[in-house]
């Protein structure tokens, strides 16, 4: 059975005219990290935010079609209550998903397992691995309003991790990390899948994202536009059209291709390895 | 070349950590440059850039904007002479009108020629077509470059930039670093934290590494790329790098340029 | 030390308002705020005892006015006790919001048995005004930095609010969405909160609250036999 499903899905905010998703129909297994890219607007963090319940509950809109994650479904009152504690949402603004009650990390960090009503030696030992795993043992006693802003979105990753879930939704979730705290992200987010979890991660950060993601779904205007292996869409030429960003590579490749007609193939290279194999 | 920015062993502890959050730092940036602030995160990147605009003051040693101390000054009365850009910009805007907001900085100055400061501001960020439109309607991206506007619009010799990059998609991270560079021409400067490789190397070209609140590295942008601390390089200048170009060919157009002329294409291609 | 139980400072906070208006005037009102500047000054409240003094300046020169220049002799007694009273009772507030720990109360909360949403509705209560606090002060820096000046004479003050209270209001009414939203993606309200920290009445807290409940019941038994 599929972790998430969703079928003909279509959404549109309360006061704009153009629908923010139609037509979307996907089926995405656990243990796979799902990468989904397009240009600004293309429906990315909407579609995860539908996933997750919280739209149309707290953004207002109307959903049609039908969603499924985890068996549940995301919009109704019972099937929230089904995933509550099981699903970790992380938005693209870290300080936005802070508790503002917890006075240092490690509560923070322990406050979405507390709320659940987790046995209270379990939720501690919880607290203190998702730390270790996030980087962020040494901040434990220090103010979350204190932090900076990367540290802050290391603290809320950790206390999604604190919940144990069995389905990640990630918007951005590098947005403020430095280049070690996106390492660490991506091999967490890859044991996770190991682990058996569902995991979904909206970005227009390419080079960061072909390198742990299995599968990838370009959207345009609120529709599926590819769906594949990453490797193999991020070098089709035609990529482009659907405004999302290629690789830094693939993008150096077409620049070369436009500058020189010798340069024009019919895949660009992805990674500087596949480049040097034909330029060197 | 006179020194718009100066730190003289700065050191800044903020009130009830205990630890400091700079030590010593040593700075200068002098007209037409262009400085990254590189580390990882808590470092004391931003709180660096926060001491140059005033908005805190050094606990020890001296920050000299425009050759004079901040000791005792406020950011308002550094604000003809310095723009900052902070992390989350669009918290600011206010006004009816994208146009209005960028002109609240130069009115509250008491400019004479506030409107071409805007219009021109507008123009290089590409608002000229959203001018009229609220600010809190457009995608944030946008919003983002709007806050930009109204810190252009100001017309400061000094550029403070807080991740200006962050969120923004390819298109709007070339118009900021046309703006930026087009700022530098003029004899302006720019201090930029940023954890952004390709913007770091595409619009700077001097970098300051921080770790714990200390300089750990200082030199150019393009080799302090992938140091301890500072973010990769874009892959495209590991792959002319290992192509055999020199750093000073490590920007996108020379780059294209450099393997268009030096590389053949394979046969299978 | 041992911190008080969060509720504790706020059951303090009610005896000093009920000694407040009971004890005798007025020469009660101004032991009790004098009891409570001292316990302030033992514990190095230094910052909340300038910000009561602050608040309550333009309150004791409006009574000593009012009550006393006015109507001279019982009047100027009678400034006093009021002002006492209102000094006492914002110095206790504010020493008591100093000692809050939000999670500490939910804590306790917890350990009471209280359903975590009647808790955290406490709580979002108390917490408005130091995330407000902390938002004017983005705004202002980001307004700064564009020159807005905030000193200086009456007129330019004014005309600061709007740039201010304008990216406030949009904010504020943006932000209840936006917290019902972060806090739904952190589990609050689905199930009884586990207490991290099980918090309980000590020692010290059955004490002093002893001393506060026998100071109101003795000034009740005066009122009532005098």
């Amino acid at each position: 059975m599929s972790a998430f499903t969703a079928t003909a899905v279509g959404f549109r905010y309360g006061n704009t005219e153009r629908a923010a998703l139609s037509d979307v129909t996907l089926s995405l297994d656990a243990a796979v990290v799902t990468w989904f890219t397009g240009a600004p607007g293309a429906g990315t963090s909407t579609l995860l935010l539908l996933a997750a319940g919280l739209a149309p509950l707290h953004t207002g809109g109307s959903v049609s079609g039908s969603a499924s994650l985890l068996g549940e479904n995301p919009q109704s009152t019972k099937g929230r209550r089904c995933l509550a504690g099981r699903v970790a949402y992380v938005s693209a603004d870290p300080a936005s998903q802070l508790s503002g009650i917890a006075e240092t990390v490690r509560r923070e960090v322990a406050f979405a397992p507390a709320n659940l009503g987790r046995p209270r030696e379990q939720i501690l030992a919880v607290a203190e691995r998702a730390m270790a795993r996030m980087e962020i043992a040494h901040l434990a006693e220090r103010a979350p309003a204190s932090l900076s802003g990367g540290e802050q979105q290391r603290a809320v990753i950790a206390s999604m991790l604190a919940l144990e879930p069995d389905a990640w939704l990630l918007d951005e979730p590098g947005s403020a990390l430095d280049a070690r705290g996106r390492e660490t992200l991506a091999s967490v987010m890859r044991e996770e899948a190991k682990r058996g979890a569902l995991v979904m991660v909206a970005s227009e950060d390419a080079d960061w994202l072909a390198g742990w993601a299995d599968r990838l779904i370009i959207m345009k205007e609120g529709r599926v536009m590819g769906d594949g292996v990453p490797a193999t869409l991020l070098a089709d030429p035609s990529l482009g059209e659907t405004g999302a960003g290629s690789t830094a590579v693939a993008t150096f490749a077409r620049a070369l291709a436009e500058r020189d007609a010798r340069f024009a193939a019919a895949t660009y290279p992805v990674t500087v390895q596949d480049a040097l194999e034909r330029w060197a | 070349m006179s020194a718009l920015l100066e730190f003289d062993r700065v050191t800044f502890a903020y009130a009830g950590s205990g630890v400091s959050a700079l030590t010593d730092l040593c700075l200068r940036v002098s007209e037409g440059e262009g400085l990254a602030l590189l580390g990882p995160n808590g470092a004391g990147k931003t709180t660096a850039l926060r001491l140059a605009m005033a908005l805190l003051h050094p606990s020890a040693g001296e920050a000299r904007v425009m050759g004079q101390p901040t000791a005792g000054r406020m950011p308002e009365d550094l604000a003809g002479d310095a723009g900052f850009l902070f992390q989350q910009p669009e918290h600011q805007l206010f006004a009816s009108s994208v146009r209005e907001d960028v002109a609240f900085g130069p009115r509250q100055l008491g400019r004479s020629n506030v409107d071409d400061a805007v219009e021109r501001a507008l123009d290089q960020l590409e608002l000229c077509d959203v001018a009229p439109t609220h600010p809190y309607d457009l995608p944030a991206p946008r919003r983002r470059l709007v806050a930009l506007a109204g810190v252009l619009a100001l017309r400061p010799r000094l550029l403070l930039l807080d991740e200006p990059t962050a969120g923004l998609d390819r298109h709007s991270r070339t118009l900021v670093r046309r703006a930026l560079a087009a700022h530098r021409a003029a004899g302006g400067a720019v201090v930029a934290v940023s954890h952004d490789g390709e913007f770091v190397l595409e619009a700077l070209d001097r970098a300051l590494t921080l770790e714990h609140g200390r300089v750990v590295g200082d030199g150019s942008s393009a080799e302090a790329l992938g140091q301890p601390g500072a973010p990769p390089a874009p892959a495209w200048a590991r792959l002319v790098a290992r192509l055999g170009a020199p750093p000073a060919r490590w920007r996108f157009e020379p780059a294209v340029e450099f393997v268009a002329t030096r590389c053949r294409v394979a046969p299978d291609a | 030390m041992t911190p008080l139980h969060p509720f504790t400072p706020f059951l303090l906070v009610l005896a000093t308002a009920l000694l407040a208006v009971l004890l005798p005037a007025p020469w009660g009102p101004v032991v009790l705020a004098l009891v409570v500047l001292v316990i302030a000054l033992l514990l190095g409240a230094f910052r909340q005892v300038g910000a009561a003094l602050l608040l309550t300046l333009p309150l004791w020169i409006f009574l000593l006015i009012l009550h006393g220049a006015m109507r001279g002799g019982e009047g100027w007694l009678a400034a006093i006790a009021q002002g006492s009273r209102l000094t006492g009772i914002i110095l206790a507030s504010l020493l008591a919001y100093r000692a809050f720990q939000p999670s500490r109360f939910l804590d306790a909360a917890a350990t009471r048995g209280w359903s975590s949403s009647a808790a955290l509705l406490v709580l979002a209560t108390l917490q408005a005004a130091p995330r407000l606090r902390a938002r004017v002060t983005r705004i202002l820096e980001a307004q700064r930095s564009r020159g807005l000046r905030v000193r200086g004479r009456a007129l330019g003050r004014a005309r600061a609010l709007v740039p201010v209270t304008l990216p406030l209001i949009l904010q504020t009414l943006g932000e209840v969405d936006a917290r019902a939203m972060a806090l739904d993606t952190r589990g609050v309200g689905t199930a009884r909160r586990t207490a991290l920290e099980v918090v309980r009445m000590r020692g010290l807290d059955w004490g002093s609250l002893l001393v506060a409940a026998s100071a109101v019941v003795a000034a009740l038994a005066w009122r009532v036999l005098a």
